[in-house]
């Protein structure tokens, strides 16, 4: 098929664009890095009649971090800047994980991380560590800013609740509480350089020796990223032992709603959600016993 | 040993430079005057007739040129095997039937790309469904559907090979195991999509650049294909991005090129995009083995009954060539004194495979050396001891088939043993970790001419100058593979030259002498290199008989050319410049042009190839046993290619052929579901990327192979064989699955683990 004809603004100012992505209307889809909008539209899986493309617009970019308030994104930051950046390695080196796993030097060099969640795939691997460590985003249109919180972001896959007229702008996420550890866990038939068949992300606390603010998020295994929030009760208020992560990750695992597909069947996708589960709980738990002085 | 100045040394590559800037122009970077672009309509349906096809629409489209189908076309099957015309099977363009999901219908030729691909979605075809076949089994049921109306049992090639007694070899054996294997297909994955621009010229001839590992292949079969004459036909190969023996065929996407622009007058372009390639490229043959071997009790072998059935597809391409060949590999690397093969090769609603590095050692050799490690566990023998017992050696005969004229298989078992620590590792690994092993033989180059060429399957021109320089042409294509720069290292030793003394000009069909069959079979160094000594001798002749007449030397003398000079050995003071010889040469002759010619045909060699190589190799392997997912974690391997011409060029050969074993091995499949193929790009085709790669070790054995140019024979292919073999075995020592059917994937080894827990 051939490439359908649509217009291209590259505005320079946030105001600009919601202006014209209001203008725009049905057909207007917001470009960051295009790795995965030019793809859709290059296969008729996606039309557009006008694009706006975001990466121009100062004010989106940056990585801020701050103590007492966390971390924040801006939407037009590159997956690749995330992977490299001193405060989230340090800070946070889960999401720091999830970024450098996500698909290869190239793609993390034009895509963004805003437009990882935007394109809402079930796989995305920045999804399950920001749902765990507990991110919202911001959200912004002509008639104001809204922030919500991830976990109510994604609809189904390739949708979000984003409406036709918003630009999310930034993505929080909150500072680490003492004693807390985090962790990103994935598996591909690849090895190296893959899309995640089943990856998992993992936030948890120690209160004493009793786990607080456990959130288990799975990728891969259900239409969209997905809270496993039946294990995390099972640990919430628990005291940490090797049972018990196996116990957790087995119900995770039990909530999980994989498909058979090109990349792995359903049945694996269910052992693994298990597997890697408990290896997330383990490392976060680690680093959670590591961080308890800091 | 001989030492060279030129050969054995690491020369760097002619073309690394250009490639490393982006220099290097391929098909598709090339642009002519008025070109218009060519695009394919293929078939969404696997086995259909056409009952109508109306282009009224796409030809009304502004900017498409001409649409074409088969029936505007001469309508000549075409195929390699031209020795047997009832193999060729195959269409430029579908005439009446599709067979595939992705086989040729329609082509167009417009201004621009987009208007190419609108008008593809413009062509109005009918097509009246036919029941799909999609294995071996259901294609070779009673009274299945008939895919070519010559073949109704859908087995269109049979090969058998017999030799020795083999009820008795079976009778006698202490010990008898019989296996089946499934083999699977996988893409040859070229990082150069195919490509191909065409132009008519004055009088009415057409040149076709494009990206293929045979260019007289390509003359011969365009020119029948249009009703042209051979000589009409020029084909110019440019750079090429790699081709593993999917380029090695005539495509329709160059007929279609060649033929728009006969209808147009205008240049025309085709270049096919990835999922194309995914979907409806050749790829290796997927395969059903069943093999039977006997032993005695101490490891000896008696007999082995090997069938196999190769799922060929829609068309049979080259998979005659792979069904003989399953059958020859299925006898190397052992003495079995007693073997039966029957190879059969079924035609079934797929997309066609056809050659594919290794050309059916990859798939037998799996069989073989997965069976030999079983066997080796069951008998308690050592696998290393138990190939080393029964290793062929220098001077084996395959009765009728082949005579082995050099073989270091023993040695390099015995070194990659060493190499590996084999005896002290296999008894000191944790759970999860195996080690195996795999062996290898392979052909350098073919003997039969399926191809029915009426010249020498390789030749030399060498065209030498006063002022000290040679133009050495010769059709033989360098496909990335490096055989410019190892075909001159040749060259440039025999006569004394430096590499920058010469010029070389290949794969051009009008421009280099006839012929050479082109860059498959691991072929072209040994038989273009014999083609190069066989014009350097004539040319040494001459440049001899001159310097011995002006030195006025005695006829016992011994002359060489070394060092930029022809002159008598241990003499140097009695001769002159290679250049001075050149002129000295041409004066004698009143002025003509000292111009020689080489040429080289395998006589006398048996059925299968003039030389063999082998080899052996190690794979460490981790397998992660809550996941199952394996991770290779070294590889060493000791090989026999003879004298090594350029050892970074083999080691280069060594590390791609390990990264696609790999893959063979652990990752790569096409996803079908109704012969629909699922996996059409990178993401979903898991080839394995460069940090996927182990840590390697290499050593190349001191051989040298009385056929070949200075003792050389084969490096491309052969090694491409052991590696599945050796991670299968690898992975069975970490877990105790033993894997029949490739690939490796995690859910089979956590499967495989749980049955033998039971």
């Amino acid at each position: 098929m051939r490439l359908p004809k649509f217009d291209y603004v590259a505005p320079k100012t946030l105001d600009e664009a919601l202006k014209a992505l209001t203008a725009g209307g049905e057909g207007c889809r917001l470009l960051a890095g295009g790795t995965d909008l030019m793809v859709k539209m290059g296969h008729g899986l996606t039309a557009a009649s006008l694009l706006v493309a975001i990466k121009g617009i100062e004010g989106l970019h940056g990585i801020r971090f701050d103590p007492s308030k966390g971390l924040s994104i801006g939407a037009a930051t590159l997956i690749a800047e995330v992977a490299e950046h001193p405060d989230v390695l340090k800070y946070y080196p889960a999401v720091a994980q999830a970024a450098r796993k996500t698909a290869n030097t190239q793609i993390r060099n034009m895509a963004t991380l805003a437009g990882n969640l935007c394109n809402a795939a079930p796989s995305a691997d920045n999804a399950p560590v920001l749902l765990a460590r507990g991110a919202e985003v911001e959200v912004v249109s002509q008639k104001g800013t809204r922030q919500l919180s991830l976990d109510d972001f994604f609809n189904g896959p390739g949708q979000t609740e984003l409406a036709r007229d918003e630009i999310l702008t930034q993505i929080l996420v909150p500072p680490a509480a003492k004693a807390s550890g985090a962790s990103y866990q994935w598996i591909s038939p690849r090895g190296k350089v893959d899309i995640s068949a089943v990856c998992v992300g993992v936030n948890l606390r120690l209160d004493g020796d009793v786990l607080k603010d456990v959130r288990i998020a799975l990728g891969a295994v259900a239409p969209t990223p997905m809270r496993a929030t039946e294990a995390e009760a099972l640990m919430e208020g628990a005291k940490w032992s090797e049972a018990l992560a196996e116990q957790v990750s087995a119900k995770a695992s039990e909530e999980s709603r994989p498909i058979t597909d090109v990349r792995a069947s359903a049945e694996y996708r269910r052992r693994m959600v298990s597997v890697l589960t408990r290896r997330a709980l383990e490392e976060a738990h680690a680093r959670a016993v590591e961080n308890w002085g800091v | 040993m001989q030492t060279y100045a030129i050969v054995g040394k690491n020369v760097p590559r002619n073309d690394a430079e250009a490639k490393a800037r982006g220099a290097a122009l391929y098909t598709d970077d090339l642009k002519l005057p008025g070109m218009l672009v060519g695009r394919i309509l293929r078939s969404p349906v696997a086995h259909a007739r056409i009952k109508h096809i109306d282009v009224s629409k796409a030809l009304a489209l502004p900017g498409v040129k001409c649409v074409i189908t088969g029936e505007d076309t001469p309508k000549v099957k075409y195929g390699n095997w031209r020795l047997f015309p009832d193999t060729q099977d195959e269409y430029p363009l579908a005439v009446d039937k599709v067979r595939f999901i992705g086989d040729e219908v329609a082509a167009v030729a417009a201004l621009d790309a987009d208007a190419a691909a609108e008008a593809l979605d413009l062509i109005e075809v009918e097509y009246e469904e036919l029941p799909g076949l999609f294995d071996t089994g259901a294609a070779t049921q009673e009274g299945a559907p008939v895919i070519h109306e010559y073949c109704p049992n859908n087995i269109s090639v049979n090969r058998k090979i017999q030799y020795g007694d083999i009820d008795k070899g079976f009778s006698e054996s202490d010990y008898i195991r019989e296996d089946t294997f499934h083999v699977h297909a996988v893409s040859h994955a070229y990082l150069e999509p195919c490509s191909s621009l065409a132009q008519v010229d004055l009088d009415g001839r057409i040149t076709l650049w494009t990206s293929t590992q045979t260019p007289y292949i390509v003359q011969c079969l365009l020119a029948s294909t249009l009703g042209m004459r051979e000589n009409d036909v020029r084909v110019i190969k440019p750079f090429v991005g790699g081709g593993f023996g999917g380029k090695m065929e005539l495509r329709p996407f160059e007929f279609c090129a060649a033929f728009l622009a006969k209808k147009t007058g205008r240049p025309v372009k085709f270049t096919l995009n990835r999922e194309e390639e995914f979907l409806t490229g050749r790829r290796r043959h997927a395969m059903t083995l069943h093999s039977k071997v006997g032993f005695k009790k101490d490891g000896t072998l008696m007999a082995k009954d090997l069938k196999i059935r190769l799922d060929g597809g829609a068309y049979n391409a080259m998979g005659p060539t792979a069904t003989f060949l399953c059958g020859n590999f299925g006898a190397m690397l052992y003495r079995y004194p007693n073997y039966r093969f029957l190879g059969e090769h079924v035609y079934t609603n797929k997309p066609p495979a056809s050659a594919m590095r290794g050309f059916g050692a990859p798939q037998s050799l799996y069989a073989t050396e997965v069976q030999m490690n079983m066997a080796a566990e069951e008998l308690g023998i050592d696998p290393v001891e138990i190939r080393l017992k029964n290793a062929q050696v220098t001077g084996d005969k395959i009765p009728d088939v082949a005579t082995i004229s050099s073989c270091a298989f023993k040695e390099s078992i015995q070194k990659v043993a060493e190499m590996s620590d084999w005896k002290n590792k296999r008894k000191n690994l944790k759970p999860g970790q195996g080690i195996g092993i795999g062996c290898y033989s392979f052909i350098s180059g073919g003997v039969f001419n399926w191809f029915n060429t009426q010249f020498p399957f390789s030749a030399a021109e060498i065209r030498a100058y006063a002022d000290g320089t040679v133009h050495y042409l010769t059709m033989a294509s360098d496909i990335g593979q490096g055989s410019d720069t190892v075909l001159k290292q040749i060259l440039a030793e025999e006569l004394g030259l430096r590499m920058e003394d010469i010029r070389i000009t290949s794969a051009d069909t009008a421009m280099t002498p006839q012929a050479d069959l082109g860059s498959w079979g691991s072929r072209v160094t040994l038989m273009a290199g014999n083609a190069i000594l066989d014009a350097a001798k004539k040319l040494k002749a001459q440049l001899f008989g001159a310097v011995s007449a002006r030195f006025n030397l005695n006829v016992i003398y011994e002359l060489e050319c070394k060092d930029g000079r022809v002159q008598a050995k241990g003499r140097p003071e009695k001769g002159v410049s290679f250049g001075e010889a050149v002129a000295m040469v041409q004066k004698a002759n009143r002025g003509e042009q000292v111009v020689v010619r080489g040429a080289y045909t395998p006589r006398d060699k048996g059925l299968v190839t003039p030389a063999f190589s082998f080899g052996a190799q190690v794979a460490e392997v981790e397998v992660d046993q809550e996941t199952g997912v394996a991770s290779v974690k070294q590889m060493w391997t000791a090989h026999d290619c003879g004298t090594v011409i350029n050892p970074k060029s083999v080691e280069g050969q060594l590390n791609g052929s390990i990264q696609m074993g790999l893959g063979y091995a652990l990752s790569e499949q096409f996803v079908m579901k109704d012969g629909q193929t699922l996996t059409t790009n990178f993401l979903d085709y898991k080839m394995p990327s460069a940090l996927d790669m182990p840590p390697s070790k290499v050593v190349h054995i001191d051989s040298y192979e009385p056929e070949g140019p200075m003792g050389a024979k084969e490096a491309g292919e052969g090694l491409v064989s052991p590696t599945a073999p050796a991670i299968a075995h690898a992975v069975h020592d970490a877990t105790g699955y033993w894997c029949k059917d490739l690939p490796i994937t995690p859910e089979k080894i956590l499967d495989g683990m749980k049955q033998n827990k039971k």
